[in-house]
């Protein structure tokens, strides 16, 4: 179930994307760059300076100790200082190209095509909001400095030898093909391998949420021992994951260490042999010597970071995959002469072959209010999200003055037509910014009113910031029905002269629900309101009623003229209202 | 290695933050010891390094060949060495971090399970959260870090011993050197904390705004205001951004102090032996070694520090954890027992007659919730099961003969069928008769691979009406003597609503039954109403009898019709 709606982005698109962003700050990135270099450089004279200060004894050349240890602890003074800018150039850049990228993904978010918000949920585009945008975090901040350290520092380093002796650069090549083969051997692995570990790491730690926040109902349906056989289960998964990326490791870290500690020992020997022959000064083998030595840091840091690189491009493809959802509307030319709004044979399906909504056809005449029931699943939900331009129909039309809604821009459909379904969701901010989301030019006096409309004027005054509370997660609690209170709020200030409500008082107390839903009618009188409706008095209150039934409108008429005619509304009346329909008045 | 998860855990010692983290290590002190072990074997071998590569330079120097290959192979052979205790200290680092890490999910699940409805009282998911997120982690660091770090101190002893022997001038240098350049960085450690923590904290907030804008965004883009919600959450993530080079400011500092204060004791270290060796008094081969030695000591230093910060984050993850396994559950039971029958609560007078199924319709739904909470047992009451005294049974038994299904009793994560049928006993017909019951049947067909799909977190991807039709069948499944529904319909249509409450009357024929609900769809079809007000029954009777003889009922159930 939890499926991945979206796309992903291809490699290709993720290397671009990359090579864009790295060079986007082309001169922070020089002198950052430039920076960890010279403290490489820095880093480097030390062993050289040593070098020269085991040649110069071994020739009995005089020597200061006093000049020599302020001299390595002068350099080492300057290394520190380089990598100290060194590390905070970076870091600024690093911070500035990661708020860039999460900005533009949120962007890319905001910029999704209704229909996809619609159908795809919440949950993946939650898991890339939080999950991918904290690891591609990581790998921005830790893995892309590191690792482009590590290989600045390594080219430096290599650079030296080859200055001290290009002779004595030989024994090093004898360790690139174990390092190589064996690292490639693990890269080819290793990412399958992680992203399975974190997975069943995570699926782990769900499933003790799981346990804690359901304790209740553990106890109610007695699942002690299920939820035990589930925790076990779990780590025994977690167990296997970790064992297999232990495995490749056990593998492949001997490898590379062989790989570090072959350089040294061939360039002490090969060094003695040469400086024997008298081919390379002394200084010159112990200079390569630790230089060899002083190469396993760079080294080490640069593969221990690959594969985090590896994780971070993943994440990347999720975050920019969000920008490869087609759009589903092509702005077309014509205007819209009226309000009225038709649906002519519409057919729709989610699923290819598997039509939803079979050959409905519906003119709802301006100003009209129109309820929809039926059983669930008979499609009153579709239909409305036809009806509010959110889909296109796969056959037929929906018009709206004669003009597909889905051929309107989508600031303009909103004008037209607006759906405020019962999911009800209260923004991080003030009670104010939660309303003004509709109209953020809207007057406190406009603000005020819409509020009234929604009966929940009283209850806001009474907090004590009134419209300043701060609301959503951690802020003052505000409960469903409230919720929706403002919910349909907003719709008063987005004021479009066609409104689809699908469920939007279900949570609202019942008693409560029908006065809201009165103050709001007469707030609206003149709009065109289409509400899909749980209770029946919605019906009833309604100029006409639609049955909708297995994806067709069954019964079509004023609520009178329904019950009257005996049909499936007419027995649902009956049963819910407890009296005879024609002794209500 | 033996395979993970342990069977049983065992039982926890909580008497206090350190004893649970010494209970760990004590439930895995062979593992422990080994890794200590190669720990220690690692870092000696590193330690000994500079000393042979010092021989190698001195048999280059007499030109000595012989020497040479002996100390280069020598050399080789302590690389080997290196490579084998490294990766075994790997191995038993990894091992040791997710044994104890296991174990404190293990013992915290059984707890909870064991605690059930006490535990969200006492609790805030945000501690839940991390428990599962950061602690179980923290412990196992903290598991992990004591291979590495008793191994650190072994090798800094090690290399102070070898230059003491040298020259005590020197080895005390290294001695007293050593401690005060580890100590010579804590005045940065705290404002890096601090501004860590202010990122921390930015960084959260800014999730928390992106997921904001995510569960939100059919709202935004049904009714706009798109712009006002990115140019906000440019404004928090510009914030995160300062906070994180604000960070890097210290942490560049504090890079750079490793460099320079290590460097000071190189310079000093690598003058001294200089002089030593231009006197004659060593070899020069190990000046070149006396300059290693000091590089070498940054490492176990580093590990020092990291112990210091990972065994007080593990403290403080364990007295998270220790203050969940040291919560008792509310209520407790007895050993009587009882032959079932009526169900009574005598503060509210609500009694459920054995077979019928009773509807408690109360004017402040609260009222109704207590009254449930009460005959299940959730809550203290004077309860009478047939004869007995409801809280004389033992707990065990009360959760398996009367079920209480509120709308707040979650759905698990995993196969449809399963998570339907909790005791695994239903046949397939079973369980199509109870969807049938819940009118939920076209949940199940319109899912992939139908009653095998997963659920997925949670069962959030279902609606809200869907998820309380899958409620209900589960708990239709459980098939207890007495069923507790509270308010088994409130999200579902007029439509479905009928059709549930004609149906369950059939699914619990001959069982006894509660359902606490003001819809008159339902209320039509039990057998009998209890009114409540002010947490009393006022009136009974029928539906019919109640809506012509009490106005007040009417009134409640009618939703202010008329």
């Amino acid at each position: 179930m939890a499926r991945e709606i979206l796309p992903v982005a291809d490699r290709k698109q993720v290397r671009a994307y990359a090579r864009r962003l790295t060079l986007r700050y082309p001169r922070q990135l020089a002198i950052a760059l430039a920076l960890h270099g010279l403290a490489a450089v820095a880093g480097l004279v030390v062993p050289w300076q040593l070098g020269q200060l085991v040649q110069d004894l071994q020739y009995g050349v005089t020597v200061n100790v006093a000049v020599v240890a302020a001299a390595i602890g002068g350099f080492l003074l300057l290394q520190g200082a380089l990598v100290r800018f060194a590390v905070l150039a970076s870091a600024r850049l690093g911070e500035k190209v990661l708020a860039e990228l999460r900005e533009e993904f949120v962007d890319r978010v905001l910029g999704l095509p209704l229909s996809t918000v619609e159908r795809a949920g919440a949950g993946d585009l939650i898991t890339r909001t939080s999950r991918d945008v904290d690891s591609l975090s990581r790998t921005v901040r830790h893995a892309v400095p590191e690792t482009l350290i590590a290989l600045v520092t390594f080219l430096i380093t290599i650079g030296a030898l080859l200055l001290v002796s290009p002779l004595l650069m030989l024994p090093m090549l004898i360790a690139g093909p174990v390092i190589w083969v064996s690292t490639r051997w693990y890269l080819q692995r290793a990412r399958d391998g992680y992203l399975r570990e974190n997975a069943a790491y995570a699926d782990m730690t769900e499933g003790l949420a799981e346990t804690v926040e359901g304790a209740r109902a553990v106890e109610a349906l007695r699942l002690q021992e299920r939820r035990r056989a589930r925790t076990d289960g779990d780590i025994g998964s977690s167990f296997a994951a970790e064992s297999y990326t232990l495995g490749l490791r056990t593998r492949w870290y001997p490898a590379v260490e062989l790989g570090y500690v072959i350089p040294v020992v061939a360039t002490v020997l090969v060094g003695g042999l040469f400086y024997t022959n008298g081919w390379v000064a002394l200084s010159q083998v112990a200079t390569a010597t630790l230089y060899a030595q002083q190469l396993i840091d760079p080294l080490d840091r640069f593969l221990m970071w690959i594969d985090e690189l590896q994780v971070g491009g993943a994440s990347m493809a999720r975050l920019l995959g969000v920008a490869n959802v087609p759009d589903d509307r092509v702005a077309g030319s014509s205007q819209p002469s009226g309000e009225l709004l038709e649906a002519d044979d519409v057919r729709y399906a989610y699923r290819e072959g598997r039509d939803v909504l079979h050959g409905v056809s519906l003119t709802v005449r301006p100003g009209e209010r129109l309820a929809m029931v039926g059983p669930s699943g008979a499609g009153k939900s579709t239909l409305g999200r036809l009806l509010a331009g959110i889909h296109g129909p796969r056959t037929g039309s929906v018009t709206v003055g004669g003009t597909p809604l889905v051929d309107l821009p989508l600031d303009d459909l909103r004008g037209h037509v607006a759906l405020v379904t019962q999911e009800h969701h209260v923004f991080k901010g003030t009670l104010r910014d939660n309303l003004l989301i509709a109209r953020p030019d809207a007057a406190d006096d406009a603000v005020r009113q819409a509020l009234d409309a929604v009966d929940a004027l009283a209850w806001v005054l009474a907090l004590p910031q009134g419209l300043e509370t701060e609301v959503g997660s951690g802020g003052h609690a505000v409960s469903p029905a409230h919720a929706q209170q403002l919910a349909l709020a907003r719709l008063v200030l987005a004021d479009p002269h066609t409104l689809v409500l699908d469920e939007a008082t279900s949570l609202i107390d019942p008693r409560a629900a029908r006065n809201l839903e009165r103050s709001l009618a007469a707030v609206l009188d003149g709009r065109t309101v289409i509400a899909i409706a749980h209770r029946l008095y919605t019906a009833h209150d309604a100029d006409r009623v639609a049955v909708v039934e297995d994806g067709r409108i069954t019964e079509l008429g004023p609520h009178e003229e329904l019950v009257a005619r005996g049909g499936s509304y007419a027995a649902l009346w009956t049963s819910w209202h407890g009296t005879p329909a024609d002794t209500h008045s | 290695m033996r395979s993970l998860p342990e069977a049983d855990p065992g039982v926890p010692d909580i008497r206090s933050p350190l004893r649970y983290l010494w209970w760990n290590a004590r439930r895995q002190t062979p593992s422990l010891l080994a890794g200590i072990g190669f720990a220690t074997l690692w870092w000696l071998v590193q330690a000994l390094m500079p000393a042979v590569l010092g021989k190698g330079i001195d048999a280059v120097t007499a030109k000595d060949s012989r020497a040479l290959v002996l100390w280069a192979s020598i050399l080789f052979g302590l690389g080997l060495l290196q490579a084998f205790t490294g990766i075994m200290r790997h191995r038993m680092a990894v091992y040791n971090w997710l044994a104890a890490a296991y174990r404190t999910v293990q013992v915290t699940a059984r707890q909870a399970a064991r605690l059930g409805a006490t535990l969200p009282k006492r609790l805030s998911t945000g501690e839940v959260v991390s428990v599962g997120n950061s602690d179980i982690a923290h412990i196992g660091s903290s598991m992990d870090i004591l291979l590495r770090g008793v191994g650190s101190v072994v090798a800094i002893v090690t290399v102070t011993v070898i230059l003491i022997s040298t020259s005590l001038p020197l080895g005390l240098l290294v001695l007293f050197g050593v401690p005060l350049m580890a100590v010579a960085v804590g005045p940065l450690l705290k404002p890096l904390h601090r501004r860590q923590a202010r990122q921390r904290e930015l960084t959260g907030d800014l999730s928390t705004r992106a997921a904001d804008i995510v569960a939100g965004l059919r709202v935004l883009r049904g009714i706009g205001g798109e712009q006002v919600f990115a140019g906000r959450y440019r404004d928090g993530s510009q914030q995160v951004r300062r906070a994180g080079v604000r960070v890097a400011g210290v942490e560049s500092v504090l890079e750079g102090a490793q460099i320079v204060l290590p460097g000071l004791l190189i310079a000093v270290v690598t003058g001294i032996g200089a002089s030593f060796a231009v006197d004659g008094k060593i070899p020069t081969g190990q000046l070149v070694s006396f300059y290693l030695y000091a590089v070498f000591l940054i490492g176990p230093l580093r590990t020092l520090t990291e112990m210091a910060d990972k065994l007080t984050k593990g403290h403080v993850a364990a007295g998270r954890v220790i203050r969940i396994l040291s919560m008792e559950p509310d209520l407790t039971g007895g050993t009587g027992s009882s032959a079932g029958g009526v169900l009574r609560d005598s503060y509210s007078g609500v009694t459920l007659q054995p077979g019928w199924l009773t509807a408690v319709a109360a004017n402040a739904p609260e009222d109704a919730i207590a009254i449930a909470d009460r005959l299940g047992r959730y809550a203290e009451g004077d309860v009478m099961f047939g004869a007995t005294d409801l809280s004389l049974l033992p707990m065990e038994e009360v959760r398996a003969r009367i079920v209480v299904a509120d709308n707040g009793a979650r759905l698990f994560t995993g196969p449809l069928r399963d998570e339907l049928d909790v005791r695994g006993t239903a046949s397939d017909e079973e369980v199509w008769q109870a969807l049938q019951a819940a009118c939920a049947e076209d949940i199940v067909e319109a899912l992939p691979d139908g009653l095998s799909s997963m659920v997925a977190e949670a069962g959030r991807e279902f609606s809200g009406g869907q998820q309380q039709r899958l409620r209900l069948v589960r708990a239709l499944l459980a098939d207890p003597e007495v069923l507790i529904l509270v308010e088994p319909t409130s999200a579902v249509d007029a439509h479905t609503e009928a059709r549930i409450a004609e149906r369950l009357a059939k699914a619990r024929a001959g069982r006894t039954t509660m359902v606490c609900t003001t819809s008159p769809l339902v209320l039509d079809r039990t057998d009998h109403v209890l009114y409540v007000e002010g947490g009393r029954v006022l009136a009974e009777g029928t539906h019919r009898q109640l809506l012509d003889d009490s106005p007040a009922y009417a009134a409640t159930v009618t939703r202010g019709e008329g």
